[in-house]
This record gives structure tokens, C-alpha cells and sequence, in this order.
């Protein structure tokens, strides 16, 4: 499980907080269509049931072609700011939001890749171990639209399939008209269900959705990373018990970590 | 009259009578009209009508009593009020004479200060007039000192006087202009502009030729001139001009020194990160030496600009440096042909990954020396502007950072190197998976060391390649090797110890012999006839074994490794960080890439746990099993005689024991003591499981019992000395069985049981106490079952 155990900083801000779960964009190309939590999670949360989850993070890893405004709309985001001035990003960046999910806290990693082709060999070194892999294309410029098939097959080459949620986000949303939007998500509607992704539409400029499309990052990924840990834990009780021999500790303190050899030596 | 009313009805509320109740006394307030009287007929009603009145009556007779007891009082304060009617009258004169004085004394103030006011502004006017006297005075002596200093030469007078007439209020000398001499001053005012002009050009032309002849005196003489002309912006560009040249000279003179190096030059392999070393130092030197300059006589500030135009020449002398070095190195052939192997994993023209180190090295040093010349660079920049901001808002200060920022990173320098090492990540990754997979291939096992030779080869390379993507001070850089790395231990180096671990411990012929045999007769016969069976299956197999527990070894020594690789690259960061490298972001993406490696060696640790497992299952329990089944064979239910020849001549725990200590002492030999420390409590555990199981199945009498008891006394003695965990504990379930086979009758269990259990707490259920009572012959299955637990 890639965890790292987080500083217990101040508070999460009022608008970080996700009661109820987020929606999705358009019914035709989202990951689920379930407008409340998984009954287990719900469970779990209420009653702080959530192992280790509250000190996780999950890993996001944005990718897409240069100039289609990944930094932008994670500034947007992060920082509530729009900067007019384009800056190539160089290399990685790198920023971390904190959540708190049905009142358990979590964290999204966020990491702001290069578009650029030079950098795309350091780029591509950071795209292991991702649990959401956001790919972001221009609304206005259906070019990069279609190179978005490349950049998730390079991304997802560095992670075991099936282990991450995809996104597909269409950017610019305020340089378009309603109609010529609309156009324009049929085509993306269509390569977000091929790739399995979810498809949003999103304006850093204006902000539009911005807010939204992320929280339904964070909830998707909670809500994953909960149910991983509770099936991981439920997987690991039957064990106990089962006349294999390591399950005589049972009772030992270190129950939890009866996979491990806990010998103080070894560490 | 009326202001004595008023006291008097003051005074009453002074004293605090109370005002007549409404409805009653008062004459006129009576409820009932002579009216209402006349119209009455009845006696009865007269009377009733009579009787109120009378009430009426004494209530306003106690009213009368009341006022006329305070007449008194009243009177004598009326005599107190009259008696100070003069002195207020006194006192009025004095507050009109008072206010008099006031008035008057107001118009004198207001009347002085008047004057004063006039007179400040007639003060003032009086410092303009001789400010501006002053002005125009300084402007006919600026012009007749220009003229002087201009036949002279004195170009720096001239300069100064110039300076002066351009800090003179304008709105000053519009105005003297319209004075009477207008027409003179008009004149003058002409004169000075041309010299001004004529200033300028001279500077410059100067100038120009002071560069062009290298005058380095004369260079700097009318480099402090400009900024007294107003022309800052001028004078920084041409100066970096000249300095540009400089730089220029200095870089052309260096490259040609490295085409003719030769290949067996000491440097040879780093001569291009030199050059832009000396570069970088040539550049840094005359900031260094220009800054004191600049700062004096252009302000704080301008060193920016300087160093805006001298980035450019540094850009242009690094894309020559950088593009010998891409050719003379084929850099890029060298990337292609690395890409081509990496993708297609072809077998045709792999490049030898030993070749690439020099490069590689030399590329990232190219980089640490770039990104040392611009932290420097920012330093200056930002404690010039930090001068000049002082007082400055806070958006000029953003303002300024932001095109600090932008200059730093969007110049050439900073793109070329991004683009090199961008290409370096690939070809470094490419040195580390080869050369990996060359240790791999060359593992060898020495007799008497614990692990293989590739662990430590594997973690030295692994060390090495991070070591050079941190020797390159780009955090990018760094951050992307270690997760490179993560990748390469946890994929691929993982699955070579996993496959080996899949191969299994091989259940050698003498194993599988014990399998099929029972009786202990047996294996004591056909162990003696071990050595009839082929012994080349057998070297092999043991080659097999050995190969296991070393692999065990490794997969121990890996993780360890991984966590020491962490602790190390942490201390080092730490030196980088504190020298302020790569943003407020790169101790966090530092961390998070670190704490990924580290999730590695928690994944070494599991596939260790596994093949412990593996090695629990198929080496020990096969062989511990029938030793443990023999004690089925040995009788429990016995009487003093056997009881006291067992004492002689043990039937069971004694060789159990023993082939226990055999067994372990192989992998005690060749297993870490970590591990070896794992293994025996996983054998532990398996004893006391299988154990339970036969207990489970024997019959025992008073003295059986006590004979196990016996038995398992010395066998958690014997294993207490070979564990250094706890197995007291493992053996908690048995132990209590025994006390329960011990018990004289089976009553005797509730002195143990429930509220007497005291310190001891019952690993067996109650169902488990009755099914271990039964096993006694002895005990009357009645008994056990009235028994209430």
C-alpha cells in the first residue's frame, strides 16, 4: 500500500469538507452512477472504521498535451488563483490538498507532470503508483483531445492495470459556446467510455466545475482506498484461526501485523 | 407666583408626599354629584350614599392633616430660598463680567495669529523666491561650468552640471522664463540643452571607442557617466555590451582549448562540464567585480538588468558549449540507440552499459555546475531588488520576483540543461536496468557467507545511479532515479528472488521415504541406508536447498538494504535542501518519492514471511509430522512400573527432541539469525498445533498424564533455550491441557476453573476441558458431564 504517514497540520477548510458524495458530470461517461456512499464505507466511516485511511493519501497524476492547461486548472484549484501568462511546466510539480470525507480525513497528492516532449522522459518517471490518472485535453483544439489515448497508455504502462480510476477532463470550457461545447463532448463522451475514463468538462478561468470534478476525485479515491483496506482486513481474519500455524498469535498485541515477522532484530 | 407654585409643588415632591390617590378627596373628585343626591329617593339608597360621603370626608380631613403638618417645613425653606436671592444675583455680574473677558481675549488671539500666518507665508514665499533665485543661479552656473568643463574635457563636471540642471524643478525654469529676462534665460536654457546633447553624444561616442580599444578605465570612467545624463538604461546595455564581449572571447579561447585536449587529459572525460565551469565562473566574476558599481552609480536594483543582458550571452556561449558536447559525445545517437534497446529489448548492438558512465557523470556534473552559477545569480538579483524594495509596495516586490523567476527559468540555460537531462533519466535508467541484470546473471554464492553476491551488487549499483542523479542537484532529477529505482527493486530485481523462492525447497528422497513410512523402526533403518540412494540427486537437491535459504538470505538483506539506501539519501537531502535547491515543493516530492521506496522494503519483508511459509511447510512439517505422531504409538495409559522404566529409558521426547535439534541445526548454519530466529517460531508454533492434534487423539491414566506433563515440561524447556521469543505462550493451550490430565479426580478441575482460576487464564473453552477430561479412561463420563463450567 503506498502510504506515508502525514503531519497532523491544522484543520481542513470548510470547503474540502464531502458530506455527501459528489456527482458526476454526465451520466454518459462516469465511473459509477451511485449518488451516496458504499454501504460498507458509510458504515465504516460512522464508526471510524477506516484503518489507516484517515492518515492516507492518494497519488493523482495529471497528464496531457503541452498548453491544455493542467497547472492551470490544478492552481485553480489548490490555490483558487488564474494566472493569464502561460509558463511551461518543467519537469514535475507538485501540491497536496487536504479533504476531510464523510469526517475522516484525506489527502490528495497531486502531481502536476510536464507536457512538453523534452520532458516527458522525467515526466514519465513519476507516473508509478498513481491512483487516479487525470488526462486533460483543450475543448478548443480536438487535436489534443486524440493524443489523450497516448498519454493514458503511457501512464497506465507505469501502474498495474486496474488499479487506478481514469479521468478525462475537458479543459477551456468559457472559450466555447454552449453548442459548440456540446459538440465537442460527444466526441470526449465517446473516447472516455472506450478508455473507461470519466468524462468532465471544466474552466480554470471561470472556475466552473473545477471544485466539483475535484471533489469527486477525492471521493471515488476515499471511498476505493476504504474498501481496500476493509477487504484487506476481512481477508485477513478468516486466517486467524485457521490452524496455520501463524495464527496462534492471535492474541499476541501485534495481531495486526501477523504477516510480518515483528522480531524488534529485524527493523 | 407662578415660580413659587412650581418650588412649592417641587418641594412637595422633595419630601416625598405622596400625590392624593386617583378618584378620591379633592373637593370636586368625589364619585358622587349633588346631582345623583337629589335624584335619590330611597332611604336606603341615602343611606348608602351618606355613608360613602362620610368616608370621603375623613379621608380628605387626613389629607388637610397631612399638608398642614408639612406647612412648617415648607415655610422655612421658603425662608432659606429668599435668603439667597442676593448672592445669585452676585454671581450673575461675575459670569457676565467673565464672559467679557473671554470674547476679548479670543479676538487678541484670533488677531495675533493672523499675523502670524502672515507671516509664515511670507516666509515661505520668501525661501521659494530664493530657492528659485537659487535655481536660476544654479542654472547659469550649470551653464557656464558645462561650457568650461566641455572645452576642458572634464566630462565628469560637465556630467555633473547636467545632472543638476535635470533634477531642477521644470515648472522653476518655465517660470523664470517668463520673468523680464526671459529672453536671456531662453537663451541660456538653448545653450544648455545642446550641451546636454552634445554631452551625450560625446559619452557615447567615447565610450564606444573606450570598448573597442578594451580601455577598461576609460570603459568604467563613462560607464559612471550615463546614469548622471538619465540614460541608466543606455548605459547597462552598453556596458554589458562590452562585458558581453568579454565573456565572449574568454568562452570562444576555452572551446577551442577543449577541441584540442587530448582524450588522455586528466579532465578529459569531464571537459565540457569544465568549460562551463570556467564559463560560469567568468560570469560570476564579473558580477562580482561590476556589482559595487553598478550599485553605486546606477542604484540599487539595476543589477537585474545587467544580468538580463549578460544571460543572454551566457545562453548563447552554453548552446555552443552544450552542441560540441552533443556532438562530440553523440549524446543523442547514444539516447536513440538506448531508447531502441529499452523499447524493442532487441539482442542487436546493446550498448555495453559501462560505456555510458562517463557520460552520464559528466552530464549531471554539467548540471550541478549550472544549477550552482544560477542559485547564485538569484541570490544577487534578489538581495539587489530586496534593497531597492524596501520601501516599495507589495505588488512592485511580486512584480519583480516574477520576472526574477521567469528570467532564471525560461532561459536557454535552464531549457538545454532540462532537455539534457531529461535524456540522462533515460539512459541512467537504461545503466541501471543492465547493469542490474548483469549482476543478476553473475550471482555467485561463496560457502560460509549468508546471501549471494548480487544483493550486495545490486543495492551498490542501485546507490550509485541515485548517487549521480543527486550529484546533479536537480530535485526533478533526483526524485525521478528514486522512483526509477522503486520500480526496478520492486519489479523486476523482486521477481528474481520471487522465481528463485517459487523453485521451492526441494523435499529430498530421505524425506519423501519418511513420508510413505511410519514406524519409527523404519526411519531409523532407512536413514542408515542414506547414503545407497544416487547422489547426484542429492547434490543437487542440495544445491536446490542451498539455493533457498541463500535467496531467503537475500530477500532479509534487500529490505534491510532499502531502508538504510532511505536513511542515507535522507542525511544527504538534507545538506541540499539547507543549501535552498529546487522550491518550497522538493522536500515534499522528495518525501513522497522516498516514502514509495520505502513501501518496497515492507514488500521484501512480505515475500520473506512467504517463503519462511513455504519453507515451514515443505522442509519442516513433513519431517516434524511423524516424530510427532509417534507419540501415539508410545503408551499414556500405564501403570508404576512403565512409569518408572520410562524415567530410565525415554520412549518419545528425548528423540524428538533430538531430531529437532538436528534438523534445525542445517538451517541454523545458513539462514541469517533473523531469519533463522523466524523460522524456529514458526517450527515452535507447528509443534504446538500438531502436538494438540495426537494429545487430542491419545488416552492417558493418572500416571500418563503425569508422564506428559512430564514430557512437555522438557520439550518447552529444550525449545525455551533454541527461541529467544517467548513460547510460553504457544504453549499455553497444551500446558493447561496437561494440568487437566493431571487433575486426581475431576472435580478438582473447579479448583483451577472460573472464580479459582486466579492468575491463569484459560486458553480452552469449556468444551475443550470436558473433550480433554475425557480422554482420561479413568474419569467417569457422567462425572464430566455434571460437571458446570
Amino acid at each position: 500500500m503506498r502510504s506515508s504517514v502525514m503531519p497532523l497540520g491544522p484543520t481542513v477548510s470548510r470547503d474540502r469538507i464531502i458530506t455527501s458524495f459528489p456527482k458526476w458530470y454526465t451520466p454518459a461517461a462516469c465511473l459509477q452512477l451511485r449518488e451516496h456512499f458504499h454501504g460498507q464505507v458509510s458504515a465504516a466511516c460512522q464508526h471510524r472504521n477506516t484503518g489507516t485511511v484517515g492518515l492516507k493519501l492518494s497519488k493523482v497524476v495529471v497528464v496531457g498535451d503541452l498548453y491544455v492547461g493542467k497547472t492551470s486548472l490544478i492552481h485553480r484549484f489548490c490555490k483558487n488563483v488564474f494566472d493569464r501568462d502561460y509558463k511551461a511546466t518543467i519537469g514535475v510539480d507538485f501540491e497536496m490538498e487536504r479533504f476531510e470525507v464523510a469526517g475522516i480525513p484525506f489527502s490528495l497528492q497531486i502531481w502536476d507532470t510536464a507536457g512538453q516532449e523534452k520532458f516527458k522522459c522525467i515526466a514519465s518517471a513519476y507516473y508509478r503508483g498513481a491512483q487516479v490518472i487525470i488526462t486533460a485535453f483543450d475543448l478548443t483544439d480536438m487535436q489534443t483531445l486524440e493524443h489523450t489515448r497516448q498519454w493514458l497508455e503511457d501512464a497506465l504502462r507505469e501502474n498495474e492495470p486496474g488499479t487506478c480510476f481514469l479521468f478525462l477532463v475537458g479543459t477551456k470550457k468559457d472559450l466555447l459556446s454552449g453548442a459548440a461545447c456540446e459538440q465537442a463532448e460527444v466526441e470526449a463522451v465517446r473516447l472516455a467510455n472506450e478508455m473507461q475514463a470519466e468524462y468532465w468538462s471544466v474552466s480554470a478561468k471561470t472556475g466552473e466545475n473545477v471544485k466539483a470534478f475535484f471533489s469527486r476525485v477525492a471521493a471515488l479515491a476515499f471511498e476505493h482506498s476504504v474498501l481496500q483496506d476493509l477487504e484487506r482486513r476481512s481477508s485477513a481474519r478468516p486466517q486467524v484461526g485457521d490452524g496455520d500455524i501463524i495464527r496462534m498469535e492471535e492474541h499476541l498485541p501485534e495481531t495486526q501485523d501477523s504477516k510480518r515477522p515483528s522480531s524488534p532484530g529485524c527493523c | 407666583m407662578g415660580t413659587k407654585m412650581a418650588n412649592l409643588d417641587s418641594a412637595q415632591k422633595l419630601l416625598g408626599v405622596p400625590p392624593p390617590p386617583d378618584g378620591v378627596g379633592g373637593g370636586s373628585c368625589s364619585g358622587i354629584s349633588t346631582e345623583l343626591i337629589r335624584s335619590l329617593t330611597e332611604l336606603q339608597e341615602l343611606e348608602a350614599v351618606y355613608q360613602r360621603l362620610c368616608g370621603e370626608e375623613k379621608v380628605v380631613e387626613r389629607e388637610l392633616d397631612a399638608l398642614l403638618e408639612q406647612q412648617n417645613t415648607i415655610e422655612s425653606k421658603m425662608v432659606t430660598l429668599h435668603r439667597m436671592g442676593p448672592n445669585l444675583q452676585l454671581i450673575e455680574g461675575d459670569a457676565k463680567q467673565l464672559a467679557g473677558m473671554i470674547t476679548f481675549t479670543c479676538s487678541l488671539a484670533e488677531n495675533v495669529s493672523s499675523k502670524v500666518r502672515q507671516l509664515d507665508l511670507a516666509k515661505n514665499r520668501l525661501y521659494q523666491a530664493i530657492q528659485r533665485a537659487d535655481d536660476i543661479l544654479d542654472l547659469k552656473f550649470c551653464m557656464d561650468g558645462v561650457q568650461t568643463a566641455l572645452r576642458n574635457e572634464d566630462y565628469e563636471q560637465a556630467a555633473a552640471h547636467i545632472h543638476r540642471y535635470l533634477c531642477l524643478d521644470k515648472s522653476v525654469i518655465e517660470l523664470s522664463r517668463q520673468g523680464k529676462e526671459g529672453s536671456v534665460i531662453d537663451a541660456n536654457l538653448k545653450l544648455l540643452q545642446e550641451a546636454e546633447q552634445r554631452l551625450k553624444a560625446i559619452v557615447t561616442e567615447k565610450f564606444a571607442i573606450a570598448t573597442k580599444e578594451g580601455d577598461l578605465p576609460q570603459v568604467e570612467r563613462f560607464f559612471k557617466i550615463f546614469p548622471l545624463l538619465g540614460l541608466h538604461e543606455e548605459g547597462l546595455s552598453k556596458f554589458s555590451e562590452y562585458l558581453c564581449k568579454q565573456v565572449a572571447s574568454k568562452a570562444e579561447e576555452n572551446l577551442l582549448l577543449v577541441l584540442g585536449t587530448d582524450m588522455s587529459d586528466r579532465r578529459a572525460a569531464v571537459i565540457f562540464a569544465d568549460t562551463l565551469t570556467l564559463l560560469f565562473e567568468g560570469i560570476a566574476r564579473i558580477v562580482e567585480t561590476h556589482q559595487p558599481i553598478v550599485e553605486t552609480y546606477y542604484g540599487p536594483g539595476r543589477l537585474y538588468t545587467l544580468i538580463k543582458y549578460l544571460q543572454v550571452e551566457c545562453d548563447r556561449q552554453v548552446e555552443k558549449v552544450v552542441d560540441k558536447f552533443i556532438k562530440q559525445r553523440d549524446y543523442h545517437q547514444q539516447f536513440r540507440r538506448v531508447q531502441n534497446n529499452l523499447m524493442r529489448n532487441s539482442a542487436s548492438e546493446k550498448i555495453e552499459p559501462r560505456e555510458l558512465d562517463p557520460i552520464l557523470t559528466e552530464v549531471t556534473l554539467m548540471n550541478a555546475r549550472s544549477e550552482l552559477y544560477l542559485r547564485f545569480l538569484r541570490k544577487r538579483i534578489s538581495s539587489d531588488f530586496e534593497v531597492g524594495d524596501s520601501m516599495a509596495s507589495e505588488e512592485v516586490k511580486q512584480e519583480h520576483q516574477k520576472s526574477l523567476d521567469k528570467l532564471l527559468n525560461n532561459c536557454l540555460l535552464s531549457c538545454t540543461m532540462q532537455e539534457l537531462i531529461g535524456l540522462y533519466i533515460t539512459m541512467e535508467e537504461y545503466f541501471m536496468r543492465e547493469t542490474v541484470n548483469k549482476a543478476v546473471a553473475l550471482d555467485t554464492y561463496e560457502k560460509g557467507q549468508l546471501t549471494s553476491s548480487m544483493v550486495d551488487d545490486v543495492f551498490y549499483i542501485v546507490k550509485k545511479c541515485i548517487g549521480r542523479a543527486l550529484s546533479s542537484s536537480s530535485i526533478d532529477c533526483l526524485c525521478a532515479m528514486i522512483n526509477l529505482a522503486t520500480t526496478e527493486l520492486e519489479s523486476d530485481f523482486r521477481d528474481v528472488l520471487c522465481n528463485k523462492l517459487r523453485m521451492g525447497f526441494p523435499a529430498t528422497t530421505f524425506q519423501d521415504i519418511q513420508r510413505g513410512v511410519t514406524s519409527a523402526v523404519n526411519i531409523m533403518h532407512s536413514s542408515l541406508q542414506q547414503g545407497k540412494f544416487d547422489t547426484k540427486g542429492i547434490e543437487s537437491t542440495d544445491e536446490a536447498k542451498l539455493s533457498f535459504l541463500v535467496t531467503l538470505n537475500n530477500v532479509e538483506v534487500c529490505s534491510e538494504n532499502i531502508s538504510t539506501l532511505k536513511k542515507t539519501l535522507e542525511s544527504d537531502c538534507t545538506k541540499l535542501f539547507s543549501q535552498g535547491i529546487g522550491g518550497e515543493q522538493a522536500q515534499a516530492k522528495f518525501d513522497s518519492c522516498l516514502s514509495d521506496l520505502v513501501a518496497v522494503s515492507n514488500k521484501f519483508r512480505d515475500l520473506l514471511q512467504e517463503g519462511l511459509m513455504e519453507l515451514n511447510s515443505t522442509a519442516i512439517k513433513p519431517q516434524v509430522q511423524p516424530w510427532i505422531n509417534t507419540f501415539l504409538s508410545v503408551s499414556h495409559n500405564i501403570e508404576e512400573e512403565e512409569f518408572n522404566d520410562y524415567e530410565a529409558n525415554d520412549p518419545w521426547v528425548q528423540q524428538f527432541i533430538l531430531n529437532l535439534e538436528q534438523q534445525m541445526a542445517e538451517f541454523k548454519a545458513s539462514l541469517s539469525p533473523v531469519i533463522y530466529d523466524s523460522l524456529t517460531s514458526l517450527m515452535t508454533s507447528l509443534v504446538a498445533v500438531e502436538l494438540e492434534k495426537v494429545v487430542l487423539k491419545s488416552t492417558f491414566n493418572r500416571l500418563g498424564g503425569l508422564q506428559f506433563d512430564k514430557e512437555l515440561r522438557s520439550l518447552i524447556a529444550y525449545l525455551t533455550t533454541v527461541t529467544t521469543w517467548t513460547i510460553r505462550d504457544k504453549f499455553a493451550r497444551l500446558s493447561q491441557m496437561a494440568t487437566v490430565l493431571n487433575l486426581e479426580r475431576v472435580t478438582e478441575i473447579l479448583d483451577y476453573w472460573g472464580a479459582n482460576s486466579g492468575p491463569l487464564t484459560w486458553r480452552l473453552t469449556p468444551a475443550e476441558v470436558r473433550q480433554v477430561l475425557a480422554l482420561r479412561i479413568d474419569f467417569r463420563s457422567e462425572d464430566i458431564k455434571r460437571l458446570r463450567l
